[in-house]
């Protein structure tokens, strides 16, 4: 074996004694091996190291045969395991939901703290939270706000409450919201010329034993403007002689100003001359029929005749027939004679003068 | 040097070893059921068989991460990670490799993680194990139980300490892929093809991991020659 043969042998083997020593050679390289070996003094010199060191390795007390010689260890890892499995096993807490239950655990941990939070919430919730909620009082979500498209039912209309009425905000004074609670509470916004808000309207005032007198007023100031509609003037002229609240009748006849030349007002003008228990009624209605008579706005001239005095006014000439004027002196003369209150009495004197001198019948 | 069972199982997975084959069988005579149909058990769900499978590796597990760790606490947080990703993940478990080489798999990845995380904060270095004060530096219980034994040869114990203080500072000058090669390859006797099956690399590149880690021993270790 040449020296360079050797040499090179010697190099190949070298890195292969680390593997040959502990078993991870082929079986070519070991043989391999072997055989330089057995010629090489140096070689194996280098084997007999290695196999001493990987003998001292392999036999030096090992940190598991020290760290768990007694298996203790062993035993804790296990049962920290089965722990763990318990743990990944265990059902979610069944606890009840609570909501807020951090902060009843907060407060509860700090009850100084809490009561000074509670006083804290309670003030913003009066100076804050209430006038929000007067200033907005649809954002409650109780009331419904619906466009009057639809006619209310019978049934409806037999179970409705009105709370109230207002002019609709930037609109124009023929538009009202309706808070209405029948089944359900809502807000019907409409005009007064629209067929379904007029049922609604007229139905209150036509139904004055169920709603309130103030909820009658307003919606009588809301027809007003529809005075010209035949199912309005029958509500007005109804309200004006059946009402049970004297204010609401006078409110009534207020409406009827622009038609008191109509036969059928200015029949209603004389029934409540004739019947109305409330003087302030009574003396809407002299007005009223002056103004009708005479084309002129009544009670700018309220002169005090002297009380009792019959006076015979004489007709204003060629606007009304003379049947009907003669009906209308006949009882304000009736009135003047014979009315309780001292102030009709007068007003009605008054209004004779303005009709003008007439020979009474 | 005993070889744990599970370094049987292995090398006959890949085929280096038939005569172990009884032992095997012997050691894990366990009620009723072979490794697969384990196996699929607690892939099903099976608590039992699952913890069954534990008791089968779970010695050589800790064993491998005392080893390499040197703390017990170490050593056993290493086990419980190790075994909850095994029990999180057995369902992807799909036969194509022996459980050996995936339980390892999973073992040795997390060894790495904590040496990895130990070497990037030196102030939390293994201990050494001191020969002249041992006393001191001994916490457990059982490990001052055992060094009190009669039987123990005062003289051996002290060459053996010293010789394990010099090997355990030569390792920790190691990579943390070399010291696993070097632990699973000389204490652990598992061939260096498994070895790169547990670590997912070739055999080659474990060959190489073995050759520089030995390198590195020797040239610490001179002394020991």
């Amino acid at each position: 074996m040449s020296p360079f043969e050797k040499k090179m042998n010697c190099k190949d083997v070298a890195p292969l004694l680390v593997f040959y020593v502990c078993d991870e050679v082929c079986e070519d390289e070991r043989k391999s091996i072997e055989t330089h070996l057995t010629n090489c003094k140096a070689c194996s010199e280098q084997l007999a190291e290695e196999k001493e060191f990987h003998s001292t390795l392999v036999s030096a007390p090992q940190a598991a045969n020290e760290l768990d010689a007694s298996g203790i260890l062993l035993s804790q890892c296990r049962s920290e395991l089965e722990e763990a499995l318990d743990d990944l096993h265990a059902p979610p807490l069944q606890e009840h939901w609570r909501p807020f239950g951090w902060l009843r655990r907060w407060m509860a941990l700090r009850p100084v703290w809490s009561g000074a939070l509670l006083v804290l919430v309670g003030v913003l919730a009066g100076t804050q939270v209430v006038p929000w909620l007067q200033q907005n009082p649809n954002t409650t979500g109780q009331a419904v706000r619906v466009r009057a498209r639809q006619p209310l039912t019978p049934d409806q209309l037999s179970n409705m409450v009105v709370s109230g009425l207002t002019p609709s905000p930037g609109s124009d004074s023929l538009t009202v919201q309706l808070q209405v609670s029948a089944e359900q509470p809502m807000v019907l916004t409409g005009r007064v010329d629209d067929a379904n808000m007029r049922q609604v309207l007229t139905y209150v005032v036509e139904n004055s034993e169920r709603f309130d007198a103030g909820v009658r007023l307003d919606c009588l100031d809301a027809l007003k403007a529809a005075a010209g509609d035949q199912q309005v003037r029958a509500a007005l002229l109804s309200a004006a002689r059946k009402d049970q609240n004297p204010a609401v009748r006078l409110k009534a006849l207020e409406t009827l100003r622009d038609a008191a030349g109509e036969d059928d007002v200015r029949q209603t003008l004389l029934d409540a001359l004739e019947h109305d228990s409330n003087p302030g009624v009574r003396v809407e209605a002299v007005n009223l029929l002056v103004n009708s008579l005479n084309g002129e706005a009544p009670g700018a001239d309220t002169a005090q005749a002297p009380e009792g005095s019959v006076v015979a006014p004489t007709p204003a000439p060629g606007t009304q027939g003379d049947e009907e004027i003669d009906h209308v002196v006949k009882v304000l003369q009736e009135l003047q004679r014979r009315d309780p209150s001292r102030y009709v009495r007068l007003r009605s004197a008054a209004a004779l003068r303005q009709i003008g001198p007439r020979e009474v019948q | 040097m005993q070889l744990p069972r599970w370094a049987f199982a292995l090398a006959d997975e890949n085929g280096c070893s038939g005569s172990t084959n009884a032992a095997l069988a012997s050691v894990n005579s366990l009620p009723n059921l072979d490794e697969r149909a384990l196996l699929a058990e607690a892939q099903a769900g099976n608590r039992a068989a699952f913890e069954e499978l534990v008791r089968r590796f779970d010695r050589d597990v800790l064993r491998l991460a005392l080893n390499l760790m040197k703390r017990p606490e170490d050593a056993r947080d290493v086990y419980q990670e190790a075994f909850l990703k095994v029990y999180r993940n057995l369902h992807r478990f799909r036969f194509e490799c022996s459980f050996y080489t995936w339980l390892y798999r999973i073992v040795t990845n997390v060894c790495l993680d904590h040496l990895r995380r130990r070497q990037a904060r030196p102030e939390d270095q293994a201990p050494e194990p001191n020969p002249g004060h041992h006393e001191e530096g001994v916490t457990d219980f059982f490990e001052r139980q055992r060094e009190h034994r009669p039987t123990l040869d005062p003289e051996r114990s002290m060459m053996g300490l010293e010789i394990k203080a010099r090997i355990a500072r030569a390792m920790e000058r190691l990579s943390p892929r070399e010291r696993i090669v070097f632990e699973m390859k000389h204490y652990q006797g598992l061939k260096l093809r498994a070895i790169g099956d547990a670590l997912g690399t070739t055999e080659e590149t474990v060959k190489n991991s073995l050759f520089r880690a030995t390198r590195k021993l020797r040239n610490e270790l001179g002394g020991l020659r």
